[in-house]
């Protein structure tokens, strides 16, 4: 089920939330969740369920197996089966094809293998059972001793198909200890209606435009056709993806959990190396803490963990080669950053650091909206005139004309505008806590986006998160 | 915060009171009156449904279709939409509706089942059974992949081909009350549709005389001063194909004659075909270049049908558009005829000019010898002089049928979409020969020429 669904909205979160409220329970309040989230996950893949309940019970029987036998072999060789399970998984179901593709095209044979479409999700719940292993052999949290509690973790329907990748040290006791407040619940309605506006207003009408500036194929499109393009693509990523993690933490809030934040305002950077700290931080702090770490960090053989964390991050976002392409351009500008570009950037004006980011970021995009990697470098070609193509076509400025008051909009939701002027209004009456911000204008231009976003919710068809399919 | 905030109250009021009056409502639409195409029906549970999870999409899209007062909700957003184009030119473009929401096949309930196994192959019915079907005058408008397999009953009989279909069709370009298709010159289309009719040249008999007609689109018309170039040159289009066609095809030249008559009222404001008064012009050229006298327009009765809002305002449900309809006026032949259509269910009699549709605001264009969905029909009149004509159309085709009925003594109408071997038992060239048939028209409007998937249906006539 996609959160930005009517079906979602009003049939499967009223009754989730009313179930859950009614029912006091600690213990049931739980089941209604995994019994919820279970039916959310069914929902559209009935078949890979079956996945993700033997995904958490051999993470689970691993993990306790490790806790009962610190110092002995059984430990170690427990997380590693663990990992490896995980990764076999994801590996098959992921990128099985792939391998076999690559193979058959370079040894010229014709091996065939079973295929099946990537299960929702898989990509971030093995994540999060790998992270809740290797946690747990790391005495960072205790192993869960009930299985139920833990396919709660990883099955919970916020943040279960498509992050964030919530770690299971974090929210380990708000399976047993979560206190429900009005507090949580107000912020995350307000949260789930900021993400469900960025999603349903924003992202979605963000891409039919780049879709019709940009057409199918590029034998018409002009040089600012190609920049606004690619820059409405970047406008629908971001607030595509962190439009869903608004959702996620939203609803996490409504029933008492809080999730980590995801983005923090990634096109403001200065640097790439910023952005990455800015942008699904849940992952890059995956291969942070799992992977970088591990293999040495800074400390030993900088340059080849930096490599293999970039090589495993492209890679993590498709089984093909643009996203592995997408992945060396950031180690390239990462590396070159570390050795002396980021002294630079500090010390030019914020504006040109910040310029530079955001255009190592476009045509970042470029490679990752373009799985035909042939495609991706006529489309630079195009935006840096290199083809001779047109500086710009009728179509292109009625395009940016009709539409910019949704760029403006857009480019404005990527910033931290909106919350520094919320601010700057609530600061003014200290003395007043409950003051005209928080009773009376956040609530009403809540209400003003969820009921447009209904609206436009009835107009649009599916259109299920890009997310959904790493 | 000790209690829940008043946003949060009417959050949980609101989506429960929706998800409450959407189960209690009953009485769900299968039609959009406003989008003029049927929505999606409830899916049948089938454990195969449920394994592949198509039940949960094909629900939560049937969902979402019959939501409660969809059809006004759609409308704000697209009313909201515009006004949030203040900035903008005054024009807009607006990509056909149809990719937003794919009608299904299954818009066709009661006849669905019919195709599988049955020599009776006609899955388009009676388009006055269900007005939501419409197959004749939308369906070569909306030239996104699907709306091909909802109007190729042969579909399996068809070669699979990617056609590259150029993906700027499908664009309305909205201004001044009116919206236009967006014309983008490909080239290789327009050889196909040379290649085809030069194939038809060599396989018939040197007796039958082949007419290439090629109504442009309103688009061609405009009088865009800062954004000329928008739409590609139809003129230029058709001196290209000109220089490709066997010599021994003639080109009725509409282009000149709508040209000339480009003020008067020869396109629908509200939807991509011309008017009765195009046509008639288009048939006047066509008899002039036959070298024959045309009718004069007043021996033609003459009906005002009133208000209509067709298919360029169904697709961009543009507010413009709909403040400022059509209207809809007919021209009743005078000449004593018959007119059957065919299929697979056998023979029909119909109206030329059919009445059924007048009360309709969308279905309006139906009235044009409202011949959608036969495999084939023939108006047979009481001119006694053996000229047998068989018009190879679109919908474009079904205007202009009605001024030709004094010249000949039968007139054949064959859609290539809708046209089926399994009825029949023949061919085209078959069909042509076995009707002794001594003129063939092919009239097919500029964006259709333009699309491939179109053209290789009336390649596959020759098979």
């Amino acid at each position: 089920m996609v959160f930005s669904s009517l079906f979602f909205l009003c049939v499967f979160l009223p009754i989730t939330l009313g179930l859950y409220y009614v029912i006091k329970n600690r213990t049931y309040r739980n089941w209604i969740l995994i019994i919820t989230s279970l039916f959310f996950y069914a929902w559209g893949e009935p078949v890979w369920i079956s996945l993700l309940i033997i995904s958490t019970l051999f993470n689970y029987y691993f993990a306790l197996v490790i806790e009962r036998n610190r110092g002995s072999w059984k430990e170690k060789a427990s997380l590693t089966a663990a990992i490896a399970l995980n990764i076999i998984i994801l590996g098959y179901f992921k990128y099985s094809g792939f391998i076999v593709d690559n193979l058959n095209s370079l040894l010229g044979t014709s091996f065939e293998i079973l295929r099946f479409g990537l299960p929702v999700g898989i990509s971030f719940y093995t994540f999060k059972t790998i992270s809740y292993v290797v946690d747990v052999y790391r005495r960072d949290v205790k192993a869960q001793p009930s299985f139920f509690k833990l396919l709660l973790y990883v099955s919970m329907f916020h943040q279960l198909v498509a992050g964030p990748i919530v770690r299971y040290k974090d929210i380990d006791d708000a399976i047993d200890n979560r206190v429900e407040s009005f507090e949580g619940f107000n912020y995350g309605v307000s949260r789930f209606i900021v993400g469900l506006g960025k999603k349903v207003l924003l992202a979605n009408t963000a891409s039919n435009v780049a879709s019709m500036v940009m057409g199918n194929n590029y034998s018409r499109l002009s040089v600012a056709g190609a920049w606004l393009g690619i820059l409405l693509l970047s406008l629908q990523i971001y607030l595509d993806f962190s439009g869903y993690s608004d959702m996620a933490i939203g609803l996490g809030a409504m029933f008492g959990f809080k999730y980590k934040e995801n983005f923090d305002y990634p096109y403001i950077s200065k640097s790439v190396t910023e952005f990455w700290r800015r942008w699904h931080i849940s992952l890059s702090s995956f291969f942070r803490d799992y992977v970088y770490i591990p293999l040495g960090g800074n400390r030993k053989y900088q340059m080849r963990n930096l490599f293999i964390v970039w090589f495993l991050t492209g890679l993590w976002h498709g089984a093909s080669w643009n996203f592995v392409l997408w992945g060396m351009y950031y180690f390239l500008l990462l590396v070159l950053e570390k050795t002396f570009f980021l002294k630079v950037l500090d010390r030019i004006p914020a504006v040109f650091s910040r310029i530079y980011s955001l255009l190592a970021v476009l045509v970042g995009w470029v490679f990752f909206f373009h799985t035909d990697i042939g495609q991706a470098l006529t489309y630079l070609g195009i935006m840096f005139g290199i083809n001779t193509r047109p500086i710009s076509s009728p179509e292109v400025s009625i395009h940016f004309l009709n539409n910019a008051v949704l760029i403006i909009v857009s480019v404005l939701a990527c910033t931290p505008a909106a919350s520094w002027i919320y601010r700057k209004i609530k600061n003014r009456n200290k003395e007043n806590e409950a003051g005209i911000a928080e009773t009376l204008i956040r609530p009403a231009i809540n209400i003003f986006i969820l009921i447009l976003s209904i609206i436009f919710l009835v107009g649009q068809s599916y259109s299920p998160f890009l997310y959904f399919k790493f | 915060m000790k209690k829940l905030r008043w946003d949060s109250v009417i959050f949980i009021i609101l989506i429960t009171i929706l998800g409450l009056t959407n189960l209690l409502n009953f009485n769900k639409p299968t039609v959009s009156v406003l989008e003029n195409r049927a929505l999606k029906p409830k899916p049948e549970l089938t454990i195969n449904g449920l394994l592949t999870g198509d039940y949960f999409r094909d629900y939560e899209e049937y969902y979402s279709d019959t939501f409660i007062l969809r059809d006004k909700l759609v409308k704000t957003s697209k009313d909201f939409q515009k006004a949030m184009a203040f900035l903008g030119p005054g024009i807009t473009i607006v990509q056909s509706v149809d990719d937003i929401q794919k009608p299904q096949e299954n818009n066709l309930p009661d006849q669905s089942d019919k195709n599988i196994g049955n020599e009776d192959n006609d899955i388009i019915p009676d388009p006055a059974s269900t007005p939501s079907a419409q197959p004749d005058t939308s369906d070569d408008t909306g030239q996104t992949g699907q709306n091909g397999e909802n109007a190729s009953p042969e579909n399996d009989e068809m070669p699979e081909r990617d056609f590259g279909d150029d993906p700027n069709i499908g664009y309305y370009l909205v201004i001044d009350g009116k919206a236009v298709q967006i014309f983008k010159f490909n080239k290789e289309s327009f050889e196909y549709y040379a290649q085809i009719l030069n194939k038809y040249r060599e396989m018939l008999d040197d007796s039958v005389k082949i007419y290439s007609m090629i109504p442009p689109t309103a688009g061609e018309f405009l009088r865009l001063k800062k954004y000329a170039g928008i739409t590609d040159s139809q003129n230029d289009a058709l001196s290209y194909l000109e220089s490709l066609l066997d010599k021994d095809i003639v080109t009725v030249n509409v282009y000149d004659k709508l040209n000339r008559h480009k003020d008067e009222y020869i396109y629908f404001r509200t939807d991509h075909h011309w008017t009765a008064l195009g046509a008639y012009y288009a048939y006047v050229e066509f008899m002039e270049t036959k070298g024959e006298k045309p009718l004069s327009l007043e021996q033609f009765e003459k009906i005002d049908l009133g208000d209509f809002l067709g298919s360029s305002y169904t697709k961009t449900l543009d507010k413009s558009l709909e403040k400022n309809p059509d209207s809809f006026i007919v021209y009743k032949p005078y000449t004593k005829h018959e007119f059957f259509k065919y299929d697979g269910k056998g023979e029909h009699k119909a109206d030329v000019i059919d009445m059924k549709y007048k009360d309709s605001l969308t279905d309006k264009y139906l009235t044009f010898i409202s011949t959608g969905g036969s495999t084939w029909s023939v108006i047979r009149t009481e001119v006694n002089n053996g000229k047998k004509l068989l018009i190879i159309k679109d919908s474009f085709g079904n205007a202009i049928a009605p001024f030709m009925l004094s010249h000949y003594e039968e007139i054949y109408i064959v859609d290539a979409r809708f046209y089926n071997k399994n009825v029949t038992g023949k061919n085209i060239i078959e069909f042509i020969e076995d009707n002794k048939i001594d003129e063939v028209l092919f009239c097919i409007y500029m964006e259709d020429v333009n699309w491939h998937k179109f053209m290789s249906g009336v390649e596959g006539l020759l098979n």
